[in-house]
């Protein structure tokens, strides 16, 4: 009955605990909100600032929710002098970096809100890295 | 970056209207982050489109105003949002520090008349400020005013496709009470120092009309 000591239990589920915060701080999300729309406008933009608190690169790769029919995420670019999106694949945030979605650049494209969004609602979405992590994110509705 | 682009954007405005007092209109020749004002500005000639009103856009509707204009979309989630809002509180600057907001209008002109109607558009210029005017109408007389500014735009319109895209320029064109091309704004647009340099464009062309 070695593995019932207290000690020893102790330190497994002091260990259990490291384990599940590191994982959830892989990458930490602040200042997320989506520019509320005019009435009528079908596509609204969602911005971030995201943190990886890791010493290797994280790949987002997806963003989804129930909220919108579409969620892409995209960059605004300017190429010879005329201003556009294109869809982001992936972004590699480099090790212990931190990555802007902002006005004028990297931006979720979220099309089709099942339901019109005010300033002061809040829209939940999932950002999905390579290798599995997912994290949930709450964005505040903001004019 | 850009935080030093906007001070340098801050600070050429502070020495432009510095230098314009000192020295009258040599200031309209020195080179700025945030407007450039052409000598010689280009009278514009005839084109029609309609408004959100559903009424006739023309040469007309340009004369006895300063008009800003702002080619875009409505679907357009992130620059035409962002741009719409500088906008709005440039004309709040405009109409609190100067002469007034009576003689200047802000345009929106859509270049994607497909999915813009007027009715659509009135709703979304609309919700930025209630003075704005969306304007669109068919492409070749959107093409016309464009051309005559230089405003470059793509609509890559696919049949079936609803989220076909649409490209195009974020400058802001400046046009005087005369109809003429006077002078244009270029990204980042920041709503103080728009604010700022029309001050000084008024002026300097109240000057010029004495």
């Amino acid at each position: 009955m070695r593995w019932r000591h207290p000690v020893f239990v102790c330190l497994l589920l002091a260990l259990t605990a490291i384990a599940a915060a590191t994982e959830e701080a892989g990458v930490s999300i602040r200042d997320a909100w989506v520019r509320e729309a005019p009435p009528g406008a079908t596509m609204m933009a969602g911005y971030m600032v995201l943190k990886n608190n890791t010493p290797r690169s994280q790949v987002l790769v997806a963003a989804r929710s129930s909220g919108f029919g579409t969620v892409m995420i995209h960059r605004t670019v300017v190429k010879g002098g005329l201003t556009g999106m294109e869809h982001a694949p992936k972004i590699e945030l480099l090790p212990n970096a931190s990555l802007l979605f902002e006005p004028g650049g990297y931006h979720l494209m979220l099309l089709n809100p099942k339901r019109a969004l005010h300033a002061g609602d809040r829209v939940d979405i999932k950002l999905e890295f390579l290798g599995g992590l997912v994290i949930p994110v709450a964005y505040e509705v903001r004019k | 970056m850009i935080t030093s682009v906007a001070l340098a954007a801050m600070f050429s405005g502070a020495w432009l209207a510095e230098t314009y007092r000192e020295h009258e209109s040599r200031a309209m020749l020195l080179p700025d982050q945030v407007i450039t004002l052409f000598p010689d500005p280009k009278p514009l000639t005839a084109f029609a489109l309609t408004d959100d009103r559903n009424q006739v856009f023309d040469l007309a509707s340009l004369k006895g105003k300063w008009s800003f204009l702002f080619f875009g979309f409505t679907h357009c989630p992130d620059v035409c949002p962002t741009t719409l809002a500088v906008l709005a509180r440039a004309r709040d600057s405009i109409a609190k520090n100067m002469a007034g907001a009576e003689d200047i209008q802000f345009v929106f002109v859509s270049v994607d008349p497909n999915r813009d109607t007027t009715s659509k558009l009135r709703q979304y210029v609309d919700y930025f400020d209630t003075s704005f005017l969306g304007v669109t109408g068919d492409k070749a007389q959107i093409s016309n005013l464009a051309g005559q500014l230089g405003a470059a735009y793509q609509v890559a319109f696919t049949p079936g496709m609803e989220n076909y895209p649409v490209y195009h320029t974020t400058a802001v064109f400046l046009l005087d009470p005369r109809a003429r091309y006077h002078a244009v704004f270029t990204p980042p647009h920041d709503a103080e120092a728009i604010s700022r340099r029309f001050k000084v464009v008024r002026e300097l062309e109240a000057g010029n009309a004495t």
